[in-house]
Order: structure tokens, then C-alpha cells, then sequence
């Protein structure tokens, strides 16, 4: 039973290590998230769970409440960031492998409460986001709010941030590599940029003769009803009635796909539409632009 | 560092197989029970409704037991054994530790000395103010009721006494000491 113990001795050391620097985040009205302590100074924590932008504080592990503002969001992958004045808070260690699938892995809620599983997939089937890393699937528990709480092995080392909303009925952790670059762009630009294409649009299906032309065999798509003027959907010449089959290589399904699939670091990068235009295939180029506060 | 003997589980669930019981009072199986101290049972006091009840080893079913205290509060009952010497379950003497691991053995719908395994995820109230329960991130069942959650060691940590949010809810020892000694018992 000796390695039961050494094993057991190393997931409470893990969870003690953990617990320095994880944080609680209230910012939602029923029950608060949970944050880690990235780098510092800054707090990383699941989007859907940032419901406000002001009055946002988050509890240090030794129970004092610290003012944070929030300094960036993306929403496609789920993460805020959190500004705070740390002062001498833990700062995470991040692991620099990537987790592997049948890896022991312990989320972490404020508190700290832990739970413990593997990770059982890498990738939900889907690869949406392919230039984000994949999703890491998890044969654990999350229980009520540890959304924003990190995951991490049998060292303490945080190899992803968990979050139970960005795919419901999945236990999903976001890897640190994700994370990370998230949190690079921020340092970069001062901010998180938000993608901007300027059309709305309805799902549409695809009937079997244009899913044939259009050499796919997705059953839905987005039907093009307006184009915003002086946007960058206008300016590349997308017009009303275009139906929007791919964006970047990932497919456009429904009309949350068009803010989903685009990433904060391609705002001002040329991307390819694949369109069908009287039901004709076409490509059309688009340089993603930003979101104002006001657009 | 890991050492590379084996994780064996299978030899910590034998030595918990021989110091759990399963409980009955009235011909159906109603939960478990911890061997503990020498010549009684503790389980939960909603797993025990009747004075006398039968009890289950591995070794035989139909020994007899009788009710000796019950708290309701506590979620704890005290059985004497009647005319029979059995082994008796080890305590722990530490603190549980948030991500330790722990693993339980009942009788979870009336399957004999099932092992589960899984870790400490918290140690707190359930209620305001309230006395402190070991939550437990492990998969419990109806029948678990009463039985122990133990550390890899084998020593016992705390009584399983419900779920609640997929989370399983023990009695901490220090508690089960405290009842133990008010009961008049000496607790060894």
C-alpha cells in the first residue's frame, strides 16, 4: 500500500500547492467562480461566469477581498482576465508539458474543494477552435462553482482552466497553452481585441445538390440577411442572400459561429469565406476588423 | 515520487471487506456498518430503526446486535455485538487533508463490500455554524450508509452518512470518538 500512500501524500501536497494561488471571483449574482493567479497581477477566470463589469472583487486564499477590473474577455474560448493589486498572492505554476489523455488530474475550486478523474479525451470530436490547442475532455466532476478554477496534475502544476460552460454536458478544461496566449495578447496589445465582421445573418440548410456542389457535408449554414456599412464584410463585398459555409477553415453552422471561430489575435488578419452566391461556390477574402466599445 | 509497486487497491479493500458490515433489522439490508470499538458497530442512526438488528460479515450473516445509543443530530447509532469476538476497524489519528485519496466500502444497493475510490474535496459545515462533514469526491450509493471512508492506509476517517450534489457527506472521527464516549463506551 506504499504507493497508495506516496500517491495520496502527492495529490494533498498538489492541492495545498494549488490552493496559494487560487482565488474566489464574484462577479455573478447567484454564487461566485472561481480564478487563478496567473501572472501578476492578473486573475484568469471562465467568461460566462464574469456576469458584470463593475464591482468585481475576488477573495484571496486567506479570506482578504481585493478589488479587480477587468482588463480583457474572449468569449470563444471562455476566458477573462482580471486585473488586481495582488500584492504578495501566489503566483500559478504552469506546467510545460501538455497534459496527456489517462493523465491523473485534480480541478480546483475556491476554498479550495478538489476533485479528482483523468483526462479522458483531448478534443471534443469537433476541433472548432483548431489554432487554440484542443479542449481537454475530463472524466471528472465540476462541481457548482469551480468554472474558472484550474486543472492540474499530480505536482500542483496547472495544466488547463475548467469550465463547465462552454460545452454543456462536457467536463471541459481549456489548455494552459490557450490560456497563455490569451494572456500574451493582453500584455501585447493592453487589451483583448474582439473580431469584428459587420453581417448578420440566419441559419440556413443546405439542400443535397449544394451540399454537393460545395464538396461538404455539413447540413447547415449561414444565410447572409445584412451587411453593416463601412464594415469589413462590406468592404470584401459579402452581400445579402450569400450563404457563409466556412470561415478560416471552420465551419459556419449557425450565426454564434461567426463570433465563435474567430480568435482575438486574428483582428486585422485576411481570412477566407467560403460562400455559395446563387448558389455558386466562392471564396471571398476579409480582413477581420475590431469591435468599438460601441459597435 | 511514486514508487513502482503497484496501487493496491484490491488488497485495501480486503482489509476494510473485514472490519465493514452490512445491517439489517427487518430481513432486508438497510446500509453498513464499521467494526469499532472492540465488540460493538457504529453506523448511521437512520440505517438502525429497531433495538435488536442483523448484521453481515464476510465470514457469516445473522449475528445478532443490539442498539446500545442513537443520535439523530449526529446521523450516528452504536450497536454491541451479542456473544461473538470479530475483528475490530483501525482510526485515523490524523487530520484528512483536502486531495488525499480515500476510498469507501458498503453495501451500495446490496452489493456486498463494493470499493470505491476517490478524494477528500472538502472539510465544512453543511449548514450555517454547523458541525463539520468530510465531503468526499467519490461515487456512494443507498447502502453505503454507514460504512467507512478510509485513507489508503486503511484507517478509517470518517462514517458515510448521505449525497448530496454527487458529493459524499462522512461524519468526521473526532465525532464519532465524542459519541462514542458519551455513550459510555471506551473507545479502542
Amino acid at each position: 500500500m506504499d504507493a497508495l500512500l506516496a500517491l495520496s501524500t502527492e495529490l494533498a501536497g498538489a492541492v495545498e500547492q494549488a490552493a496559494r494561488y487560487v482565488v474566489g471571483v464574484n462577479a455573478r449574482r447567484r454564487f461566485g467562480s472561481t480564478g487563478v493567479h496567473w501572472r501578476p497581477g492578473l486573475i484568469i477566470t471562465a467568461d460566462h461566469t464574469v456576469e458584470v463589469d463593475e464591482d468585481i472583487t475576488v477573495t484571496t486564499p486567506d479570506g482578504r477581498t481585493l478589488a479587480a477590473t477587468v482588463a480583457g474577455r474572449d468569449p470563444a474560448i471562455d476566458i477573462a482576465v482580471l486585473r488586481v493589486d495582488a500584492g504578495d498572492l501566489a503566483v500559478a505554476e504552469i506546467a510545460t508539458e501538455p497534459a496527456r489523455v489517462g493523465h491523473i488530474v485534480l480541478a480546483i475550486g475556491r476554498g479550495p474543494r478538489a476533485s479528482w478523474g483523468l483526462v479522458s479525451a483531448i478534443g471534443d470530436g469537433r476541433r472548432r477552435h483548431p489554432e487554440t490547442g484542443d479542449w481537454l475532455s475530463l472524466d471528472l466532476t465540476l462541481y457548482p462553482g469551480f468554472s474558472g478554477g484550474p486543472l492540474i496534475d499530480a505536482r500542483g502544476r496547472v495544466v488547463g482552466m475548467t469550465t463547465s460552460g462552454a460545452a454543456r454536458h462536457f467536463q471541459i478544461a481549456i489548455p494552459a497553452g490557450a490560456v497563455g496566449r490569451t494572456v500574451d495578447e493582453l500584455m501585447r496589445r493592453g487589451r483583448i481585441p474582439r473580431p469584428y465582421l459587420g453581417v448578420g445573418g440566419q441559419s440556413v440548410r443546405l439542400s443535397e445538390a449544394l451540399r454537393e456542389r460545395l464538396r461538404t457535408d455539413q447540413r447547415s449554414a449561414v444565410i447572409v440577411v445584412d451587411v453593416q456599412p463601412d464594415s469589413p464584410a462590406a468592404a470584401a463585398g459579402l452581400m445579402v442572400g450569400d450563404v457563409i459555409v466556412s470561415l478560416g477553415g471552420a465551419r459556419i453552422t449557425e450565426p454564434g459561429d461567426l463570433r465563435s471561430v474567430l480568435r482575438p489575435q486574428q483582428v486585422g488578419e485576411t481570412v477566407t469565406l467560403s460562400v455559395a452566391r446563387g448558389g455558386d461556390p466562392r471564396d471571398v477574402r476579409l480582413t477581420v476588423g475590431e469591435r468599438t466599445r460601441r459597435s | 515520487m511514486i514508487a513502482s509497486a503497484p496501487l493496491d487497491f484490491a488488497g485495501l479493500a480486503d482489509t476494510l471487506r473485514r472490519v465493514t458490515v452490512a445491517i439489517s433489522d427487518d430481513g432486508a439490508a438497510r446500509g453498513s456498518g464499521v467494526l469499532w470499538p472492540r465488540g460493538h458497530v457504529v453506523t448511521n442512526a437512520h440505517v438502525v430503526r429497531r433495538s435488536r438488528v442483523i448484521i453481515g460479515t464476510v465470514e457469516s450473516d445473522h449475528l445478532q446486535a443490539e442498539l446500545v445509543a442513537r443520535s439523530v443530530d449526529d446521523d450516528l447509532a452504536l450497536l454491541r455485538l451479542v456473544g461473538i469476538e470479530l475483528p475490530t476497524a483501525r482510526l485515523t489519528e490524523t487530520a484528512a487533508r483536502v486531495g488525499s485519496l480515500v476510498v469507501a466500502v458498503g453495501n451500495p444497493l446490496g452489493l456486498r463490500g463494493a470499493l470505491t475510490a476517490g478524494i477528500v474535496h472538502g472539510i465544512g459545515p453543511i449548514t450555517r455554524n454547523g458541525a463539520p462533514w468530510i465531503h468526499a469526491d467519490i461515487r456512494l450509493a443507498p447502502g453505503n450508509s454507514g460504512g467507512p471512508l478510509a485513507d489508503v492506509s486503511g484507517a478509517v476517517v470518517g462514517i458515510n452518512a448521505m449525497v448530496a450534489g454527487g458529493l459524499a457527506l462522512a461524519v468526521p472521527i473526532a465525532r464519532v470518538l465524542e459519541f462514542v464516549r458519551s455513550a459510555g463506551v471506551a473507545p479502542r
